[in-house]
């Protein structure tokens, strides 16, 4: 459905995009991967067509979405991260001057609003003006206004950063359904369990570049004779990191807040060594927490830093 | 249609906002009344504000040495007198000792011309405004002034419409010369009659002379009816009138401040981009503002006018002419708007469209003489008026009321109407040229 051939972009001297390459298949949730400035925001603007590539090209239903950015944009909804609507207009004046824009009028609109509001679970809410309204339910309104015009491809930027716990589940419910009846989504998020749940496909992106993609199994293959333990430690230090680093087998380590993670083979064997360690230099544990291989131990693995970052 | 939705959506954003309403529609209702009401007695007649010298132009219609002729000559017929030819002259009274006199000569500068060319040179702006003294001027005043007889001195004042103060002050002027020559003319009639009374006969006549020179020393006046015209028959501004078109001039201007700021917000919220996703081009996008300020403008200035009608009681002679005036001022407001919400958007701050609202305004104001008339201004903002939208305007307003046709304003509606096209013109060009120069700042934001 979309494809992105070795994609550019710079500002200035900065390479915020650097010479990416994937494809999405029609009727999938393809998730974008990574930390704060890997250049997610920067392929979603251009896959967009608000930004020019410095090179490369971008294909949708095989055509160039630079020389006919129109069929792209008929069919593409967008979620921003920002709540991209206006406050002192109620929900249901958003949501019909976006479906206006996208060509819907009368019945036909109304129908449209009435639909998208039970997708959305704020049918009872419509006319409540938007600065009225709490983080969770403006992100859910956020969302339906790029799905009036029944998109085929939905790309959903960070959707549920910031919001109460029972609003992300919404959300992430909503992703689930709109992927069931056939919307093709990109999903891009730093939150690894996130990608996790909801993504068929993943690209991990970092300093612009894809470092890795595959389904979930395919990325945790790269890392799956490894073992992740979590050591939350009473405090930490920087020069901890050299100390676990010198066990044996142990591959990696990083620290996140009050936590070392520490990567090896052989589990068991290394969790010996490293409480022996751990006494040997008299660290005072609270907790130990022995993990499967998943996305955030791929991207340690591939970068050497945690996701969060 | 696309526009007309994003028309109705700004409108629908602007008018939810309370504090703009507030700035926009209602504060200028207040101003505009306080203003008319407070100064309503001393808006004309500003004598105690310090002002320029007025020009003005005295004609003389009459013939100084035929009047002195006929006089003597009547009095000698009539009264049997024979003057010496040392008696006080009119014409030395009201050039040397009241034109010239120190404190008039503070406020007014005069030169002598003929009629057509003193109503020259007051068409053109040259001078504020005329003394006609008429025909048999100096005869009639000799009359006044040693006989018991009075003749009827009818001095006429025109001034210029668009220096209705100027003229309003020559015109106090004249009136307390007017009064004092009154008093010493009734004075004189008062001793006739004593004399007459006591018998005192022709010692009475004999001493006139001498009686006459002591009072005019303390004279600039004489014996006149001033009849004050504004030339080619308009009708002088009123301070409801002068507010009411100050206050609609320059708070359109909010217009233009508010939309200025649209754009740059409608891309900090991510609107914008979420538009253009919509396939919403930037024309229509800019189209959509400027339409908006254009209505938001009109909106303000029916209102205004509305209310001015019945709360003031301005009446607007021409409504076709305010129609179109109005339309033209809307106009350039509108384009005004789009010029600085395109800075505005390329900028990334909202900088300009603040200082617009907090400095450029309250100066565009000063120069067009919103808060104070113009003619009271020093000749340095009086020419710099021209560079302000509102002083345009409101000029072309208050000739409405005084009743100048639609050819009377239709140079100033060109200008707002070029005006606007300019800032159009300029606004597209900064707008588009923000897509290459600023295109980092237009991506989606992500954490």
């Amino acid at each position: 459905m979309l494809k992105v051939e070795n994609l550019y972009k710079n500002f200035g001297n900065i390479r915020a995009v650097d010479g990416i390459s994937f494809e999405v298949e029609r009727g999938e949730v393809f998730g974008l991967l990574g930390p704060n400035g890997a250049g997610k925001s920067t392929t979603i603007s251009i896959i967009s067509t608000l930004l020019p590539p410095t090179k490369g090209e971008i294909l949708f239903e095989g055509e160039s979405i630079f020389k006919n950015s129109k069929n792209l944009r008929q069919k593409l909804g967008i979620v921003p991260q920002d709540v991209a609507l206006y406050p002192t207009l109620t929900g249901y004046e958003n949501l019909r001057f976006w479906g206006n824009l996208y060509g819907l009028k009368g019945a036909d609109l109304k129908k449209r609003i009435n639909e998208v509001a039970e997708i959305i679970g704020l049918n009872g809410r419509l006319k409540d003006k938007v600065d009225k309204y709490s983080g969770g339910m403006k992100r859910r309104l956020n969302i339906g206004a790029a799905l009036l015009h029944e998109p085929e491809l939905l790309i959903m930027d960070e959707p549920t950063v910031g919001i109460d716990p029972q609003s992300r589940s919404h959300i992430l419910d909503t992703v689930l359904k709109l992927n069931a009846q056939g919307m093709t989504i990109i999903y891009t998020t730093h939150y690894m369990e996130e990608a996790e749940e909801l993504c068929s496909r993943i690209c991990i992106m970092d300093e612009g570049k894809i470092i890795a993609s595959g389904t979930k199994q395919e990325l945790v293959e790269l890392v799956k004779e490894k073992t992740q333990i979590n050591i939350k430690l009473d405090n930490i230090s920087d020069n901890m990191l050299q100390v676990f680093k010198e066990i044996p087998g142990v591959f990696d380590a990083a620290i996140h807040e009050d936590t070392v993670s520490l990567f090896g083979e052989n589990g068991d064997m290394l969790l010996a060594d490293i409480v022996s360690k751990v006494s040997e230099k008299n660290f005072k544990i609270q907790s130990i927490d022995i993990q499967k291989p998943n996305l955030e131990a791929v991207f340690l693995h591939l970068t050497g830093k945690a996701l969060r970052d | 249609m696309k526009v007309i939705n994003i028309i109705i959506k700004d409108l629908k954003v602007v008018l939810s906002d309370k504090q703009a309403i507030i700035v926009t529609m209602l504060m200028p209702l207040i101003l505009m009344t306080i203003l008319s009401m407070a100064l309503k007695g001393s808006f004309i007649s500003s004598l105690d504000i310090e002002i320029n010298q007025i020009p003005i132009a005295v004609v003389k219609l009459y013939d100084q040495e035929a009047d002195s002729q006929i006089f003597a000559q009547t009095l000698e017929e009539r009264l049997n007198i024979n003057l010496t030819g040392d008696e006080a002259n009119p014409e030395e009274i009201f050039f040397e000792d009241f034109l010239e006199s120190k404190e008039v000569s503070k406020m007014i500068n005069y030169r002598i011309e003929d009629y057509e060319k003193a109503v020259d040179l007051l068409n053109e702006g040259e001078i504020s405004a005329i003394i006609v003294l008429p025909e048999k001027y100096i005869y009639d005043m000799k009359i006044n002034l040693f006989t018991p007889f009075r003749n009827n001195v009818d001095v006429r004042i025109l001034t210029h419409p668009d220096r209705t103060i100027d003229g309003e002050i020559v015109a106090s002027v004249m009136e307390a010369y007017n009064n004092t020559m009154s008093s010493i003319v009734i004075g004189k009639n008062v001793l006739i009659e004593s004399a007459s009374a006591n018998d005192i006969g022709g010692e009475g006549f004999d001493n006139i002379d001498e009686i006459m020179e002591g009072m005019t020393d303390l004279v600039e006046g004489i014996n006149v009816n001033i009849e004050n015209l504004s030339v080619q028959g308009k009708q002088s501004i009123k301070s409801s009138e002068y507010y009411t078109s100050a206050m609609i001039t320059m708070f359109i201007l909010f217009a233009a401040g508010q939309g200025g700021r649209m754009l740059l917000e409608e891309k900090d919220n991510q609107t914008y981009q979420r538009m253009v996703i919509a396939d919403i081009s930037k024309t229509h996008i800019l189209a959509g503002k400027f339409f908006t300020i254009f209505l938001l403008a009109s909106i303000q200035i029916i209102i205004m006018l509305v209310y001015s009608y019945f709360a003031l009681k301005v009446r607007w002679r021409d409504a076709g002419s305010v129609a179109v005036l109005s339309a033209a001022s809307a106009f350039a407001v509108a384009g005004l708007g789009i010029f600085i919400a395109s800075i505005t958007y390329r900028a990334g701050n909202y900088r300009l469209a603040n200082a617009f609202e907090n400095v450029i305004i309250q100066v565009m104001a000063i120069l067009g003489g919103s808060f104070f008339p113009l003619d009271l201004m020093p000749e340095i903002i009086q020419n710099l008026s021209v560079f302000s939208l509102n002083g345009v305007a409101m000029k072309a307003y208050l000739k409405i009321i005084m009743g100048y046709n639609f050819a009377g304003i239709s140079g100033s509606v060109l200008i707002l109407a070029a005006t606007g096209i300019l800032f159009i013109i300029a606004g597209v060009i900064l707008f588009n040229k923000e897509v290459t120069a600023n295109a980092k700042h237009s991506k989606i934001k992500t954490a």
